[in-house]
Parts: structure tokens; sequence; C-alpha cells
């Protein structure tokens, strides 16, 4: 795979939280390379870091060791204006709880980001209600999250993710809390919308079966698994 | 750079809210804080400025506006002619000609030393009421002044003298001790000189008393005339001093209140980067800028310092103003120049109170904001 073609590189990554003997290594040395246009889908049992991983790739927290580069760009010593300022345009994220602001109706939830890229409130409106027609929630426009279904935030929390029309989609568990015919509903608009906005996505899930339908899986293990797998063969 | 996601928010934060949030809560506090901070500042420094002008009206009106003396010696040289070069060049002062000096003023049953007063602007005598007591005398008596001056007679040297009806019995200045004459100038320059002699001059005005002297110096130091000129500010110089002392004292200890005000907002603030923690992650990961996210506090501090800082400019003012013109507050008659509590509110005055809340506010607000800015946003995001 050439540079030029990758939107993600990660190389060497390295995370931890905490310090002595509360301390946990969550990521240790690890690499990851996505396409441009790829659609990869990161898969782990609970609690091996595959948030952690999404947060370092979305500039939401910074590796202890190793570098991200997105589609070209070298982040780690970027000034942290500037990787807001990559957040803002380039970088699409579907948290694991939606995450949507409670004080903000779902179109003006959708049109945050418009927003904070400088734009005047009544384009990021505007925006935001196309977007809420992809993810065909037009009508519920003017409820706010709780009056939402969990299906319905996490749509509105995917066309938040779109509204700066990224390069990168990092999706996080988008169908963790729904029932599997809604789960089944966002993750087709997912797809859908990866193939229309030609984006890269990575999305988490614990869903073998959607995995398995993404271009390509990448597994995350614990070190101490790995190194028991190793030992039984 | 764009406010409109920091307003945005801000604005949904404080006002578009549905539910009654703990975030509106400590607003209205912080809020009621501020307000009342200002309100009383605003109505403490307006009853001070309403005395303290009261007492600056009582020296225009009482008080020469200007006084000049001569640089050397003790006569001013030539008069006249100063004279008309002052109303040439100002219009319309008064000016009042003067000699001073000291005698001896008896009565039939005692003789006190007094200061005399010559002033062109009188042509009766007044005494003062310590003399008058001094002296037991009232008005319509008869008293000598005997100046130290000697004159050469037939029974040899004796002192200049002069017997007098009184007119009139006057109020001494606050503080006065000793005596005091004032005489027709031609009379006081027969005691004191036996010549017409003038020593120092005095300027009133309607129109500007306060730069008077800063205006006569001006025009005599143009013309060489070689005089000292002291204006109102330098003639009262420790009581004006005084007052601008009371003035700043009772706005930084007042204004402790407003600090505190201040150290509320801060809390308040920080409770809401608390209970906000999540949402402001998120709004960090959607692509808020540390420096977006300081604004966003900023915006939330300094709305509340506005609102709050104005609601109690206005109530303040409005309280100084009814009492002031209604007159409602009384005081004992007699005790004061006045009948009732004088309120004056100064526009400037109330600025300033406005501006050091605002300001106060806007340092509340920052010192959560630049904690809240420094985190990275997955540390806001883990749990729901
Ligand atoms: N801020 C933190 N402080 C301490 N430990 C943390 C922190 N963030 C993550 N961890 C730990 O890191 C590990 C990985 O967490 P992470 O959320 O990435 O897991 P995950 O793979 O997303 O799990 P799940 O599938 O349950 O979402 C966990 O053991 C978690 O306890
Ligand atoms: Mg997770």
């Amino acid at each position: 795979m050439s540079e030029s073609s990758s939107m993600v590189r990660a190389t060497g990554l390295s995370k931890g939280f905490g310090a002595g003997l509360t301390r946990v290594e969550v990521i240790q040395e690890l690499d990851l390379e996505v396409a441009t246009g790829e659609m990869v889908a990161v898969v782990g049992p609970s609690g091996v870091g595959k948030s952690t991983l999404l947060h370092l790739i979305g500039l939401l927290d910074r590796p202890e060791l190793g570098r991200i580069v997105l589609d070209g760009v070298q982040t780690d010593d970027l000034e942290p204006d500037a990787r807001a300022e990559l957040r803002n345009c380039d970088i699409g994220f579907v948290f694991q709880h939606h995450h949507l602001l409670e004080e903000l109706d779902a179109l003006d939830n959708v049109a945050l980001p418009v927003r904070i890229a400088g734009e005047k409130g009544r384009v990021a409106r505007d925006r935001a209600a196309g977007l809420l027609d992809a993810v065909g929630l037009s009508d519920r426009a003017s409820h706010f999250p709780d009056q939402l279904s969990g299906g319905e935030q996490q749509r509105v929390s995917v066309a938040r993710a779109l509204a700066m029309r990224p390069k990168l989609l990092l999706a996080d568990e988008p169908t963790g809390n729904l029932d599997s015919a809604n789960a089944e509903r966002l993750f087709q608009l997912v797809t859908e919308l990866h193939l229309k906005a030609g984006l890269t996505s990575i999305i988490v899930t614990h869903n073998e079966e959607m995995a398995r339908r993404c271009d390509r899986i990448f597994r995350l293990a614990r070190r101490a698994d790995l190194s028991e797998n190793v030992r039984k063969i | 750079m764009s406010l409109s996601a920091e307003l945005h928010v801000a604005s949904r934060y404080l006002v578009g809210t549905r539910r009654w949030t703990p975030v509106v809560t400590v607003t209205l506090i912080s809020l009621f804080g501020l307000g009342l901070g200002v309100f009383a500042l605003v109505v403490t420094l307006a009853l001070l400025d309403g005395f303290q002008s009261g007492i600056r009206s009582q020296i225009v009106a009482h008080a020469s506006h200007a006084e000049i003396w001569p640089a050397a010696g003790r006569r001013i040289e030539e008069p006249e002619k100063l004279a008309s070069l002052l109303q040439g060049a100002l219009g319309d002062v008064e000016i009042v000609q003067m000699v001073r000096g000291t005698c001896l003023v008896s009565s039939d049953t005692d003789a006190v030393p007094a200061s005399v007063i010559g002033r062109s602007d009188t042509d009766r005598v007044t005494v003062d009421r310590i003399l008058s007591r001094r002296l037991g005398v009232a008005s319509g008596d008869r008293v000598e002044v005997i100046s130290a001056r000697q004159r050469l007679t037939p029974m040899g040297p004796l002192p200049v003298r002069i017997r007098t009806e009184i007119a009139r019995i006057s109020t001494p200045e606050p503080g006065a001790e000793s005596g005091e004459v004032v005489l027709p100038i031609e009379r006081a320059q027969r005691l004191l000189w036996g010549e017409r002699v003038i020593e120092a001059i005095e300027l009133r005005e309607k129109a500007d008393p306060w730069t008077l002297g800063q205006r006569a110096r001006k025009v005599l130091d143009e013309a060489g005339v070689a005089v000292r000129v002291a204006g109102l500010e330098e003639l009262h110089r420790p009581l004006l001093t005084a007052l601008a002392l009371e003035k700043i004292m009772i706005f930084v200890a007042v204004g402790l209140m407003l600090v505190v005000a201040a150290l509320n907002l801060l809390c308040n603030v920080a409770m809401v980067a608390a209970e906000k923690r999540k949402d402001l992650a998120v709004m960090a990961g959607l692509g808020f800028s540390p420096s977006s996210l300081r604004r966003l506090f900023l915006v939330l501090g300094l709305s509340i310092g506005l609102v709050g800082s104005v609601a109690g400019a206005v109530l303040g003012s409005g309280l100084a103003f009814v009492l002031d013109r209604t007159g409602a507050l009384e005081l004992p008659q007699g005790v004061f120049m006045v009948t009732a509590v004088p309120f004056s509110i100064d526009p400037m005055t109330v600025g300033l109170v406005v501006a050091v809340a605002l300001g106060l506010a806007a340092l509340a607000a920052w010192l959560p904001a630049r904690m809240v800015a420094r985190r990275e946003p997955s540390e806001g995001l883990r749990y729901e």
C-alpha cells in the first residue's frame, strides 16, 4: 500500500493509563494502516482498548509512544487548535454512547460541528436538515435527544459525524445499544453513507456478522492472551 | 474567528433550556450575587457622591474660585492693569482686590487680636462670630480697630486706628480659630499700609469655577505677569484629597462584595464545567478548540456578568434617583446643610462599577475554563 493511498497510518502506538501500581497498559506497539476508501471493522473483547484506539486515531487523545499520520498529515506534533480543526473538518466520530447534547434538538446537534467551523446558523441548520433527511429523521428535527429512541439517537449521531463531510468516519460500537433490527438498519445506513460519500471508515463492533461485511477485520487481543495462545501452540 | 458555536451553546445552556437544570440554578444564584454587589456599590457611591457634591457646591458657593498673589514681595504691581487683562481674556469674572493683616480689635470691655481683611467688594464692616463672642458685641455695636502701624502726631507717634459700626456678624470658616474683621478695602489699606496697596486678588466665576485658576494662570503667564495663581483645587486641596480618598476607600471596601460575588461565580462556573464535562468533551471531539472552549466559558461568565451588573446598576441608580427626588431618607434638622440624604448618580462611577464587575466575571469564568481546555477530549467521554 503506498503512502499516498493510506488514510490512516498508525505506527508503534502505545497507550496506558495511570501510574505505579494502578498502571494499565492498554495498547502496546500497535501498527494499523487503513487505505483510503476502506471500511475496517475493529473487534475484540470488552476492555481490550477498542475505544482507546479509536480515540487515538480520532485525535481525542494522544498516544504515549508512536505516530499517527492521517491522510499524509503527521498529527503528533500539531498544536491543540490544529488537532481540533482536523477533528472538526476531516474526522467524523460516532461515540460509543451517542453523546448528543441534551440542550440542543436533533437539528442543532447535527448543526453543531458546522457552527464550530464558523458557519452562520442558517447555513449550519440547512446542512443539518439535509443530513437528517439522509438518515431518515427529517420529521424529528426539533425533537430533543431524550425524546428520541436509542436507534434514532444513534442515527442523529451518525448525521452529526458526517456534518462536515469528513474524510474519515470513526464509529465506536454504533449499534451497541440497539436491538438487532435497529442495529441492522443503522449498519446499513453507515455502509450506504460510507460508499456514497467516499469515506474511509473504522467501525468498532462486537457483531461478528457485521464485521465480516466490512472490507477487513482488525482484531485486537490482550497481550497476555496472545502470549498464552502462543504457548499453547 | 466566529463566535457562532460558542454563543449558540452558551445561550442554550443559559436560557434555551427546557428543564430546570442545575446550570440554571447556579446561573441565577451567580446573577443574584453579582447584581447585588453592583447594586450595593452603585447605591453607596451615589450616596457618597450626593454628600460630596453637596460639599463641593458649598465650596463653590462660598469660597473664591481662584486667588492671585505676587510672586515676590507683598504687593501686586499694577493691579488695575492685571484686572483689565483678566477681564479682557476671561470675560465675565468677578474680581475682588484684597489686603490682609493683623490688628487689635477692641470693644468697650475688651481687646482681641484679629485678622483684618480689606475687600473691594464690600462697603460694610463684618465681624465673624468668634470675634463677636470674644468681644461681646453684636451688629450695630461699635468697635475700634487698632493697627501696629504708627503715625506721627503732635502727641508723638500713635497707632493708626479707626472706629466703626459692625454691620453684620458672619459665620466663620470651619476650623477657623482666630477672629476676623472684613472692611471695605480703602479703610483696611489706611490701617495696614497708609497707601493704596493690593496684596491679593480673588476671582469668582459662574460658568466653570473648577478651571478658573488654570485659565487665569495661562492668561497671566502669557502676559508675563509675575504672580502666583491658585485654583479651587489648590485652595482646597486637603479637603478635596480627603473626599477623593474617601471615595476610593469606600469603592474598595464595598467593592469587596463584588469580589465575593465573583468567587461565587467562579464556583458556579466550575460546577457547570463539572456537570457538563461530557458535553464539553463531545464538543471538543467535534472540533471545539481549547481556545473556543475558553471562549465558551468567557461568554457564559460575561453574559452572567453583563446581565447581573446591568440589572444591579439600573436598580441601584433607580433607587438612588427615587430616594434623592423624594427625599425619603430625612436627616435631623439643623445638623447637616441638607434636609434629606442626597444621592448623586455619576455615570462615570456607575460605568466603572459595571466595568469592574465584568472584569471580575471574566476572570471568574477564565480560571475554570483554563482547566477545561487543558484536558484531552477523551477524558470526559468515558462514562455515560
Ligand atoms: N482514563 C482511563 N483511566 C484508566 N483506565 C482506563 C481509562 N480509559 C480506559 N481505561 C482502561 O483501558 C482499557 C480499555 O478501555 P476501552 O474503553 O478502550 O475498552 P473497549 O475495548 O472499548 O471496551 P468496550 O468494548 O467495553 O467498550 C480498560 O481496561 C479501561 O478500564
Ligand atoms: Mg469501547
